[in-house]
């Protein structure tokens, strides 16, 4: 079984999480552009930063075998800093257009100010100049409203939700959004946003179609491993194999791939791993790392 | 040059790509225009085919390197090649403009894009300015960069000084790359240069390890009293390929290690028939490399 996390912030993770991710399956992985932790104040920086993204961490990935994909962006919290994010803005024509690039993301709100709401328009017509898929961060603060609020700001600028995913959904929202037509992902992410045994009820109420499993593992206390120790989770739960490998491999893949730079193709020849090895606990070992130790404890509060 | 790489690149990619590359040229030789040049040398990969590599024949080939010497396109992409043909326009604009967005096209280019703008430096006019690039690119620790620049490219060659030729041999050496693909090698020697790679090889000896035989190439003809004992232990190695190297060296030599000859016979008897040569050392290297790292 393979798996493909669309959201991961690789450029925080260690060459560990990478070895582990590569071991339990984890075959290509999108890393969104996003904020590092602490405020960027020169626009250099943010060349930088996506220079890293589309060079050396998907130099890196590829030497676990792991295909690494990038969306552009500039983040609702650092687009606050207008004079910056007008700089920010100048430099992402000359990335949208390249290899590998997937979408136009991680942008939406944070605090839902008004240089927020500019900064996502702006980028959202970037993304319609581009005809690239759109990956939305929603706040974690008035979660509900403002995801509610993005969706009516793309739909005035004329987006087709199709074409625009939706992230770290949670019970409160999953509805709307779905019903909206857009595709809705969720975050498996210990403690603050979704913890993976809530997301067993929700595939459990609404199935699989437009559903997508990611980990956003980060700078914080998060798990690289967070996609697949659901799907073992999911497996225990009795949930169908076909709706596992939906949420955690083919959404994704469907979902950006409208970008026309992601494709099946772009992996076949990798061996993937055996489903029974990860699900029974057996020998999904490669090299000797502790993924085994790892995906036992497969639950994420 | 330009119709010669477009022949080329035609005779694999896409009929409607090439289409749209031409015409792209087309239009920017008219009228150079930044950001659309920017989106056209991105979006050559939302083109043509990513995993297609081109093939350009051996006539054609020659005469690419006829009129530019050490100069090829063997076994590209067509991502690289189209790349390349894009950069031959920009090397038509005015000094300021080509260096102020060829600055910008490196300073946000991905592995791909970074590999054709390297690759395409021959082609390019004002190598004074592009030198320090070069040299940068080489800083990286990715090796497809480092190739673009270091092997099957005449540039550095051509227009580095001896320090940046040393450390780029150097690094090629460490790293364990096929020099024989170098243009230049052997050709553009110079005594710091052999000592280093002395150096090398003694810290490699000590710690009971090997440097590529192909790296004492560079020692032919700069042969003190410290390097011509590194031949003797050469000579007497019991690797083939470090017999080899030391047989090569010696029959470039005028004499000077004439002493070594007998426990090289054979060697030099292959030398002599024309079946032991650098470029073939090199081959034999390389393909033991691979067939090493598929193991």
């Amino acid at each position: 079984m393979r798996f493909f996390d669309s959201h991961v912030h690789m450029v925080s993770r260690t060459t560990d999480d990478y070895q582990r991710m590569a071991a339990a399956g984890v075959t290509a992985i999108i890393e969104p552009s996003f904020w590092q932790g602490q405020p960027r104040t020169e626009p250099g920086t943010f060349k930088d930063y996506f220079n890293s993204l589309i060079g050396f961490e998907r130099f890196r990935a590829s030497q676990f075998g792991i295909k690494h994909y990038c969306t552009i962006g500039l983040n609702p919290k650092e687009a606050n800093n207008e004079k910056l994010a007008e700089a920010v803005l100048e430099l992402m024509p000359l990335y949208i257009c390249k290899e590998g690039v997937v979408g136009i993301g991680e942008i939406g709100y944070d605090d839902q100010t008004k240089a927020e709401e500019k900064y996502l328009i702006k980028q959202a017509e970037l993304a319609l100049e581009a005809d690239l898929p759109i990956q939305i961060h929603t706040p974690h603060r008035d979660k509900k409203k403002g995801t509610i609020r993005t969706m009516d700001v793309l739909e005035d600028v004329g987006i087709d939700p199709a074409k625009v995913i939706i992230d770290h959904n949670n019970e409160e929202t999953v509805k709307e959004v779905l019903d909206r037509g857009y595709w809705t992902a969720f975050t498996i992410y210990p403690h603050t946003k979704l913890g993976n045994q809530r997301m067993v009820e929700l595939m459990l109420e609404y199935g699989g179609e437009n559903i997508v499993i990611d980990s956003a593992a980060d700078w914080g206390i998060s798990d690289p491993l967070a996609v697949p120790k659901t799907a073992a989770l999911m497996k225990e739960r009795g949930i169908s194999l076909e709706e596992i490998e939906q949420v955690t491999y083919h959404n994704p893949l469907k979902a950006y791939g409208q970008s026309g730079q992601v494709e099946e193709s772009d992996w076949d020849d990798s061996e993937g791993i055996d489903p029974a090895a990860l699900f029974e606990g057996n020998t999904l070992l490669r090299g000797g790392m502790d993924v085994e130790t790892a995906m036992s404890q497969y639950t994420i509060e | 040059m330009r119709e010669r790489l477009i022949e080329i690149l035609g005779k694999t990619a896409a009929p409607e790509a090439v289409a749209w590359l031409q015409q792209t040229v087309a239009e920017q030789e008219k009228n150079f225009q930044q950001r659309p040049f920017y989106y056209a040398f991105s979006g050559v990969s939302r083109r043509f085919d990513k995993k297609a590599t081109t093939d350009a024949g051996d006539d054609q080939l020659a005469s690419l390197a006829e009129a530019v010497p050490g100069f090829t396109v063997e076994d590209w992409d067509e991502f690289r090649l189209a790349r390349v043909i894009l950069l031959t326009v920009l090397a038509e604009q005015e000094k300021d403009i080509f260096l102020e967005n060829l600055k910008a096209l490196i300073g946000t280019a991905d592995l791909r894009e970074q590999v054709a703008i390297f690759s395409a430096f021959p082609l390019l006019p004002h190598p004074e300015a592009l030198v320090e690039f070069a040299t940068d690119g080489l800083r990286s620790n990715i090796i497809d960069i480092f190739d673009s620049i270091c092997l099957n490219n005449p540039f550095a060659s051509d227009n580095f000084t001896d320090e940046a030729w040393n450390q780029m041999v150097l690094k090629a050496i460490f790293i364990t790359r096929p020099l024989y693909r170098i243009v230049g090698h052997g050709e553009r020697t110079n005594l710091a240069l052999a000592e280093a790679i002395s150096d090398l090889a003694h810290e490699r000896w000590a710690a009971g390890r090997m440097i590529t035989p192909e790296a004492w190439r560079s020692c032919t003809n700069l042969l003190d009293e410290r390097i011509s004992g590194d031949f003797a232990q050469m000579a007497g190695s019991s690797e083939a390929n470090d017999r080899s190297a030391a047989a090569l060296v010696v029959c470039a030599a005028d004499g000077k290690l004439d002493s070594l000859r007998d426990s090289l016979s054979n060697e030099i008897a292959a030398i002599q028939s024309g079946e032991l040569t650098w470029h073939s050392l090199g081959q034999t290297m390389e393909e033991q490399l691979v067939r090493k790292s598929l193991t």
